[in-house]
């Protein structure tokens, strides 16, 4: 095996459009299309597995064992059209690997006459910020206006790191209509080098995404996620502020000040 | 040159009804290398199979040798032991009665890791094996075992008819961990038995005997050989 697409049921999709949001930086796209799938219940149709995802396994809190996976779900939309995610635990870990699973994905795509090939980014930015913007690239002018009319600004240059940006780069290749929603976050990293998911730039994009599929979603389980993370970030503030007022009041400073 | 990424040499052996498999590799504490090791002494277990490969390194880049990484992918070359040269190899024991197949694992480097678990898996499925029983370690002060698997039912069975239950969460690498995620794909119904073991950060592999003959104590229960 190098890379297969197990298919879980077979569908007659119509009108295919393809929405991918894959793990990367501050897990926007993953936690993006996560949310759709969950609030308009799609249904699993296909799972991908590769040599080329991390190898090892998870073993999830209920004892079961999940291997590294992209996974496709499938849901009809109120107009007929058929919408399917594509998500998963992991990316590819080389470039070799994610143009491998993109293909095969695409593959399987284009066989089902897809129509478009939407994909969720993070824009990883150091600047300050109230609200996260949107911004897109897509494969033709025509696209580009129609995000902008959405509420989305044009990414005038920059690299989409990952198969969230390799699909677009691909779904030109094959001739398909694409479009990268990118949205604006700092990019928080723990110690240990995982990333923090931000649940605001998701929303952010989310509020793009859906206008341009036609979708309504209940945004409220998503407001609910941005407040805890809003409450998680002023509690670390606030504990970064008592140390320092210690470290002030005993005179000690703290080791990074040389 | 060598064409195939993995061969296999098969050695004369009778055919088994449905055997289980019992998977182990040196792991965390080598726990899971002990117990398999333990069990084909304790059974006179036969040597069926040996499988090779080009991913198979005789001295790792890593420590430990399950943390696989793609930019260090060991050197190939031979193992000497009791003064024969042979390369590394993942080997295939079996014991008729009951109809038992013990995994002697080998981890491979970053780059064959799914390649050598495929390869595993499938070959426990061409010899009839439906149950699959991982054995490794997990850190932990408690002196306890807990398990994982790939359906509840297994994981439900393990509770009733054993009384151990789930007490890991996390990632679980190198070929034990791989072999036990691909073996849903194969149709074969799988438990890892995690026993609790102190790592020792220095080398993770150190083994811990006790931990493993607890796990040995249990695959007895499991496999009717001891009441």
């Amino acid at each position: 095996m190098n890379s297969e697409i197990k298919v879980i049921k077979k569908v007659k999709p119509r009108e295919l459009v393809l929405i991918c949001g894959l793990p990367g930086a501050a897990y926007i796209g993953k936690l993006s299309v996560d949310y759709l799938i969950q609030q308009m219940k799609a249904e699993l149709v296909a799972e991908v597995y590769s040599r080329f995802f991390p190898p090892y396994v998870i073993i999830k809190e209920d004892g079961l064992v999940e291997l590294m996976r992209n996974e496709l779900q499938h849901v009809t939309d109120e107009t007929g059209k058929s919408l399917v995610f594509l998500s998963g635990n992991a990316q590819a870990f080389s470039p070799e690997g994610q143009y491998e699973i993109t293909e095969k994905v695409l593959d399987w795509a284009v066989e089902n006459e897809v129509k478009r090939v939407y994909s969720v980014a993070a824009l990883v930015t150091d600047r300050p910020f109230e609200a996260p913007e949107v911004y897109a690239t897509a494969t033709s002018t025509s696209l580009l206006e129609e995000t902008k009319s959405r509420g989305a600004k044009v990414l005038d240059h920059g690299i989409i790191g990952g198969e969230n940006g390799l699909i677009l780069g691909l779904a030109r290749k094959k001739e398909l209509e694409g479009i990268c929603l990118l949205a604006e976050t700092h990019g928080y990293q723990t110690p240990t080098g995982e990333y923090v998911v931000d649940p605001r730039a998701s929303k952010a994009a989310l509020n793009v995404l859906t206008q341009l599929l036609g979708i309504k979603v209940d945004m409220e389980p998503m407001d609910k996620q941005v407040a805890q993370m809003d409450e998680a970030i002023a509690k670390m503030a606030e504990i970064e502020r008592r140390v320092r007022e210690e470290m002030t009041q005993s005179g000690k400073r703290p080791s990074y000040v040389t | 040159m060598q064409d195939e990424e993995v061969w296999i040499k098969r050695y004369n052996a009778s055919p088994l009804r449905n055997p289980v498999a019992i998977v182990g590799s040196p792991g965390l504490r080598s726990i899971g290398k002990l117990a398999v090791d333990s069990l084909i002494s304790q059974l006179q277990a036969t040597l069926i199979a040996g499988f090779y490969s080009t991913h198979l390194p005789s001295v790792y880049d890593t420590s430990p040798s399950y943390a696989a990484d793609p930019t260090l992918p060991g050197q190939a070359g031979a193992i000497v032991e009791s003064g024969r040269a042979d390369l590394p190899k993942v080997q295939f024991y079996s014991f008729a009665e009951p109809p038992v197949v013990l995994v002697q694992g080998y981890h491979p480097n970053f780059e064959g890791q799914y390649v050598v678990a495929q390869k595993v898996v499938d070959f426990l499925g061409d010899l009839g094996v439906e149950r699959m029983i991982v054995v490794a370690g997990f850190g932990s002060k408690e002196k306890k075992i807990v398990c994982a698997a790939n359906s509840q039912k297994a994981l439900e069975e393990m509770k009733t008819r054993f009384e151990v239950g789930i007490g890991y969460k996390g990632p679980f690498m190198g070929f034990s961990g791989l072999v036990f995620g691909m073996a849903k794909l194969r149709g074969i119904e799988a438990v890892c038995l995690f026993a609790g073991t102190e790592p020792i950060e220095e080398n993770l592999e150190f083994p811990d005997p006790e931990a493993s003959s607890r796990i040995v104590e249990l695959l007895n229960r499991i496999l009717g050989l001891k009441k």
